[in-house]
């Protein structure tokens, strides 16, 4: 039973085939990122203390004006993208916020003019773009064997999906950037701009628990 | 559990106490360990009581409203994880998803200050996330095993078929894992290593100081009462009297884990946190070919 797992749902929102659900899981969820997307718009990056090489003097990163409004937008994209996915009821609608909250998240550390982040930008960004596959191709596989894509369908029909979701559990690693590919996100976190990085964060564990209650739903 | 305000109130106030007495009595543990007499057990209490009377400050590298806005979230996630836990009985995924939240504030908290010090709690947050999460697996084993992931319903399932301490101890340890790790100088506690002055929390001060210290004695209220409820039973949690004994029994192993093990370097900490997320994720392989 579907309540069993994601508590009360209290009701259904049907946009033609895509319906979202409102649960005490997906409500939290969604309210959690409301909130962090309204934070992370009102609040001003921190100024870091950074150590210089070879130098006796401290260094204050500052994030500038213009690199600022292109991050904070791309984390308001996230935000929205991550409160979306909470509250979703079909697979191939999850897929799609999960890439682009892939997307965004690429975004709002693209804008930081240093190499290392760059690189691990560009790393994560490979990495995304190949986990597509397997995401969006699990989804079609579980459209082939069982005819629909809806969550609140698929518990009831007896089919056996543990390949389709190992596959779609591999996507979703992929694209939120955990482990096993951990290593290129991982350096993303070090960029100036608490504000933006936190949004990455939080994107990525929510996803992974709504990927959780998604894999033990279906 | 009758959920009315004034349940939820005193429930609030009973978990601040009996969590900020055991981590007192955590550190008198550590400290007789140590061949050091210790404060006293009502030391945490005094301290949080201490900081809430303090004024705040504010760095000037510090990014607001984050800076207050994580120590606020810190204190309602765990008051949210309280009563979801223990009041309502509902689902072990809504307490993952609050975990995961606990790891944002440890994160929020250490970069949005500026300070070095702080960032790098900060980063091994998220490193040790990457590695305590996936400790949740357990979550998938109890549900392949009780068929559903509501608290109420994993104890009326432990009513009839027994404790699944040992029905599941891989899972057991697992959990205790995640306990020892949120308990006070715990080996995985990098992110509040000495080695980096207070971690995430070094500059954060005065009220901001007391309202994290309410929020880490709820969490470990809550955190106990999670694992007793999900893994001894309901013939522990249905009598309070029992549950202090059970939490203050699980606050002395916890107290002798933490008082002989020193704090493991990041990566250290991380792999055998991954180890044996690792051993869960084989124990739930076994269970779904085995069919639970």
């Amino acid at each position: 039973m579907i309540s069993s797992i994601i508590g009360q749902l209290f009701g259904i929102v049907p946009f033609g085939d895509i319906v979202f659900g409102f649960s005490e899981f997906s409500i939290i969820g969604f309210v959690v990122a409301l909130i962090f997307t309204i934070v992370v718009y009102l609040t001003k990056p921190e100024k870091q203390l950074e150590a210089q090489k070879f130098r006796v003097e401290d260094k204050l990163e500052v994030v500038s004006l213009e690199e600022l409004k292109i991050r904070r937008m791309m984390a308001i994209v996230c935000g929205i993208a991550t409160a979306g996915a909470m509250l979703t009821y079909d697979l191939f609608d999850y897929a799609l916020f999960l890439t682009l909250v892939g997307i965004a998240n690429i975004g709002i550390v693209s804008a930081v003019k240093k190499d290392w982040v760059l690189n691990a930008s560009y790393q994560y960004g490979l990495i995304a773009m190949i986990a597509t596959l397997p995401l969006f191709g699990s989804a079609g596989m579980i459209l082939a064997k069982t005819g629909t894509l809806s969550l609140f369908e698929l518990p009831k029909i007896p089919t056996s999906l543990l390949f389709e979701k190992i596959i779609f559990a591999a996507g979703m690693a992929g694209e939120t950037g955990i482990a096993p590919f951990y290593a290129s996100k991982a350096e993303m976190f070090r960029a100036p701009g608490s504000p933006y990085i936190l949004m990455i964060h939080l994107s990525s564990l929510l996803l992974i628990v709504r990927t959780v209650e998604i894999l033990l739903t279906i | 559990m009758d959920s009315s305000i004034i349940n939820v109130v005193n429930l609030t106030i009973h978990a601040f106490l009996v969590g900020s007495l055991l981590l007192g009595l955590h550190r008198k543990i550590i400290a007789r360990i140590q061949g050091r007499p210790g404060p006293p057990i009502i030391q945490y209490l005094l301290h949080t009581i201490k900081f809430y009377v303090k004024e705040i400050t504010f760095p000037i590298t510090a990014g607001n409203p984050l800076y207050i806005f994580v120590a606020l979230l810190d204190v309602s996630v765990w008051l949210t994880a309280l009563i979801i836990a223990i009041d309502l009985k509902s689902s072990l995924l809504i307490i993952i998803g609050i975990y995961v939240l606990q790891k944002i504030v440890e994160h929020g908290c250490g970069l949005s200050s500026g300070s070095p010090y702080g960032k790098i709690g900060g980063v091994r947050s998220v490193f040790s996330a990457a590695a305590e999460v996936p400790l949740f697996a357990v979550v998938a084993a109890i549900y392949l095993t009780t068929h559903s992931v509501l608290i109420s319903d994993i104890l009326n399932y432990q009513s009839i078929h027994g404790s699944l301490l040992f029905k599941m101890p891989i899972c057991a340890f697992a959990f205790f894992i995640l306990l020892v790790s949120k308990a006070p100088n715990s080996p995985f506690g990098i992110v509040k290593g000495k080695d980096i002055v207070s971690g995430y929390m070094t500059e954060h001060y005065g009220l901001l100081a007391s309202i994290i210290y309410i929020a880490e004695a709820i969490a470990y209220f809550a955190l106990l009462w999670i694992f007793i409820a999900v893994f001894i039973g309901p013939w522990v949690v249905s009598h309070p009297l029992i549950t202090l004994a059970v939490m203050v029994g699980l606050t002395v192993i916890l107290a002798f884990v933490n008082g002989l093990t020193p704090l493991l370097a990041p990566h250290h900490s991380v792999m055998l946190q991954m180890t044996i997320a690792g051993l869960v994720l084989c124990d739930v392989l076994y269970r779904l070919i085995m069919g639970g």
